[in-house]
């Protein structure tokens, strides 16, 4: 394929689906799936058939639309009117009602169960209203199986800019403008980050994009490369022209079935057309692009470890420098970033790194995608300006705490992050201001807790979950999280003393400091935040050595 | 190599480039405490014991891994650093069984050592004790993984001098061990040459010959260097 022969596929495939008036999107993604989505898919297009509206209405599965829990859904574009919980012999009426009568059913609507008044356009819903998408957009939206539709919807307009008209140099530039920072953790600035990977003179570059989310309960990553595969790869298409890299490897979790399918799909397609390969779209520029399968340890995902593990090798980390930017893959230089970076740089390359710094904070530009769970009335995907606050988040986003219960703390940045108080609930989504409480932006984990919850057993549950994942490498990470584990079990169990909690402290900064890699050195982060904002909670466990040994006497 | 400028502790060095802060302390007879470190094997910065601070640089790096570059300003003797390094031996020594007592490198072993150089009089941490096996079933060695550090030396110097590959690590965190071939009895081993030299680069009281009574262990580890050395002569 040239160039003009992909403005031709766009120009075609927008008017084959502005021919409809109406649109019936299924979410297919993981979780509708495994509530029977793909028979609801079925009966809509049965019914559209049976209804004689197969010229006005087409119907679609999508990806995740970010409400697993109300799952199956339905979504009506452009009304934006979602069902939730449709059963497959409830479609009929539901799209009778829709597009027959005009009469949307009530009953069905989104949160119909738990809303006064549910809204019959879901964008005026407090879930959607306070959310800016520029991830998630299509995701919920396209077909994720059907590369025609990505570029009905401008899909590859940033990659054909970049090669078309912009230099390397200029790419890199515009990512720098726009202040995007890495999305799986650190948030390390991304421009620089290919700036170094561009400067390194080799033959051999790599790009490599890191989906192996193995935080628990996160499944942003996931997401994406389910409901918006093309985004993904597009992204690294751009890196890969603007580092040089002629080769990129999707490092893809083991778990994630559907996520791996539906991105080898996107490739398959990606390839047919021409748009991966040899000389794409008439330049002189190649880029191939594989998946590799994550064999599912946590520590995998620290980029080390992964580029082990794509060789072929044990998956544990080693010492940085040199960095990948220099030597990675084979000793070649190598970019790799997150699942969520990557899909930020095609809007970025169309609308310019202007327009994207003007979202988010100074310091954190752009959106941030986040799993909202725990202790919360809405939970689901949500992608938000940096810099939104807590509160919102929780209370006009999320509806609160369900029941009676009351707000106690927010766990960002899962098992490497920490806990934010009631006190500090307008804290600014972004990452120097949950740096400066002591925790992490991390991959966009988000749990809530009420009143009812133990900080010290949420302590020892992520120290437990560090100590399991820890590759045991390196002394600190291997003995010490095992030793701050077994001190906090004994101080949950009623038998710590003061000096347990003095020997914790000392192992926290130890381990955090000592550790070879970034496991080791965040595994404290729970420990020492409910430390810092729940002192009370240790203090009130502990005994003093007199009640211990008389206890262990009388045993 | 171009030459440059180093400061150690103050001290003011200069070395090629190219080497690594642990080697310009060796050429300069600044002690640096290793235990992960062989001459003659890649180094993995496992045992932390060779951290140093960098000035302009916020984390801890190990000395072993850590090319030193012009101007470099490195301290390895700061409280911290001393902290750390006594933590790091008290975990060993509480990680699994060491009773030197009662071990056959009792006064001839790296761990012991490092003790001594941290000062190390008690352990302030429960002992862990896990479960460990004493594989027996070579001819002339034996593995006692209840003094293994997992320092791999084992694991290096089979793969990388020897180029045999017997022995491998599996699982994670404090139950990784040190496998011979698919976790088998290393007796069994089809991979292994009965060669000798894991015996000679392990550090402590983990692998050792059958004919040595305790406390009669000597080991000659530098041998792997040097035969490292000798090779790249040949060649
Ligand atoms: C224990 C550990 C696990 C990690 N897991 C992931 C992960 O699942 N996905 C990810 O993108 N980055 C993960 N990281 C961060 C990566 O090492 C790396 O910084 C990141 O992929 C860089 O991409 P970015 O600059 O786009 O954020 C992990 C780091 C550590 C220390
Ligand atoms: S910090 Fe933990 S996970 Fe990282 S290298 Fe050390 S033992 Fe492995
Ligand atoms: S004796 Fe030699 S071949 Fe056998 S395990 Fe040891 S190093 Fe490897
Ligand atoms: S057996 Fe010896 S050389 Fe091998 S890992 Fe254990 S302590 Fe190190
Ligand atoms: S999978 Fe359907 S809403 Fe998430
Ligand atoms: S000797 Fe450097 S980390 Fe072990």
């Amino acid at each position: 394929m040239n160039r003009q022969e992909l403005t031709v596929m766009a120009d075609q495939a927008k008017t084959k689906h502005h021919h409809f008036s109406k649109k019936v999107c299924v979410c297919c993604g993981t979780s509708c799936m495994a509530s029977n989505a793909e028979k609801v898919l079925e009966q809509v297009q049965q019914n559209i058939d049976a209804l004689g509206l197969k010229d006005e209405v087409e119907a679609n599965l999508t990806g995740c639309m970010g409400l697993c829990n109300q799952g199956p859904l339905v979504k009506v574009l452009p009304d934006h009117t979602i069902y939730q919980k449709v059963e497959p012999e409830e479609v009929g009426d539901l799209l009778k009602a829709q597009f027959v009568d005009k009469q949307p059913k009530k009953d069905k609507l989104l949160f119909a169960d738990t809303r006064p008044e549910p809204f019959v356009n879901a964008n005026d819903d407090p879930f959607f209203k306070k959310q800016h998408k520029i991830i998630l957009k299509n995701c919920g939206v396209i077909n994720p199986e059907d590369i025609e539709e990505y570029i009905a919807y401008d899909g590859y307009k940033a990659f054909d800019k970049a090669l078309n008209s912009m230099m390397p140099e200029d790419v890199i530039a515009e990512i720098k403008h726009s202040r995007l920072r890495g999305r799986g953790g650190a948030g390390y600035p991304t421009g620089m980050k290919w700036e170094t990977v561009y400067k390194y003179v080799n033959n051999q570059k790599y790009v490599v994009c890191n989906g192996d989310e193995g935080d628990p309960g996160a499944f942003m990553n996931r997401s994406v490369l389910e409901g918006n595969p093309h985004s993904v790869l597009e992204g690294m298409m751009i890196a890969g022209y603007a580092v040089g890299a002629s080769r990129g490897y999707a490092y893809i979790r083991g778990e994630y079935r559907l996520a791996i399918k539906r991105f080898e799909t996107a490739l398959k397609q990606a390839k047919k057309l021409g748009l991966l390969g040899k000389n794409i779209l008439g330049s002189n520029f190649s880029f191939e692009v594989e998946i590799r399968i994550g064999a599912g340890a946590f520590v995998c995902g620290e980029e080390t470890a992964l580029i082990a593990s794509i060789e072929g090798k044990r998956g544990t980390p080693s010492p940085r420098p040199p960095y990948p930017a220099e030597c990675g893959l084979w000793g070649k230089p190598t970019l790799i970033n997150n699942v969520e970076t990557y899909a930020n740089i095609a809007p970025i390359i169309l609308n310019g790194g202007e327009w994207f710094s003007e979202t988010g904070t100074a310091k954190s530009a752009g959106t941030k995608v986040f799993a909202l769970a725990g202790k919360i009335k809405y939970s689901g995907l949500i992608e938000v300006p940096m810099g939104t606050s807590l509160r919102e988040i929780v209370f006009d986003i999320g509806g609160g705490i369900p029941g009676d219960g009351e707000f106690k703390a927010a766990q960002t940045g899962g098992p490497s992050g920490g806990c934010i108080p009631e006190q500090h609930l307008d804290v600014g989504m972004d990452y120097e201001s949950l740096m400066s409480l002591g925790s992490i932006m991390g991959s966009g984990g988000l749990i809530v807790m009420d009143k009812s919850s133990d900080m010290v057993d949420v302590a020892r549950f992520f120290m437990e979950f560090c100590m399991d994942e820890s590759c045991g490498k390196c002394a600190p990470c291997r003995v010490g999280t095992r030793m701050m584990h077994d001190l906090l079990q004994r101080i949950v169990d009623g038998k710590g003393t003061q000096h347990d909690v003095d020997r914790l402290q000392e192992l926290a900064v130890y381990v955090k400091e000592a550790s070879l890699c970034g496991l080791g050195g965040s595994a404290p982060n729970p420990l020492l935040s409910t430390l810092r904002h729940f002192p009370e909670e240790y203090a009130n466990r502990l005994v003093s050595p007199e009640v211990l040994i008389h206890q262990h006497l009388e045993l | 190599m171009p030459v440059i400028t180093v400061y150690i502790n103050g001290q003011k060095i200069s070395t090629e480039s190219g080497v690594t802060i642990l080697e310009v302390c060796k050429a300069n007879n600044i002690p640096m405490l290793t235990l992960c470190h062989l001459k003659g094997l890649h180094d993995i910065g496992a045992c932390r014991l060779c951290l140093v601070e960098i000035e302009g640089v916020n984390r801890l790096l190990s000395g072993c891994t850590t090319q030193v570059a012009d101007n470099m300003m490195i301290r390895t003797d700061t409280d911290r650093i001393k902290r750390y390094q006594r933590i790091t031996v008290e975990l060993f020594f509480a990680e699994r069984n060491h009773v030197c007592a009662v071990c056959v490198a009792n006064g001839n072993c790296e761990l012991q050592q490092a003790g001594y150089a941290v000062g190390l009089d008690h352990i302030r941490y429960p002992f862990l004790y896990p479960e460990c096996n004493v594989d027996t079933s070579h001819p002339w060695f034996v593995m006692d993984h209840n003094r293994c550090i997992m320092c791999t030396r084992c694991v290096r110097v089979c793969t990388q001098v020897e180029g045999a590959g017997n022995w491998g690590v599996m699982n994670r965190g404090h139950d990784v061990r040190i496998i011979s071939d698919f976790n088998t009895p290393w007796g069994e081993s089809s991979t292994c040459t009965d060669c000798g030299k894991c015996v000679h680069a392990c550090p402590t009281g983990a692998i050792w010959p059958k004919a040595v009574a305790q406390g009669q262990l000597t080991k000659y580890p530098e041998m792997i260097g040097e035969l490292v050395e000798k090779r790249k002569l040949l060649q």
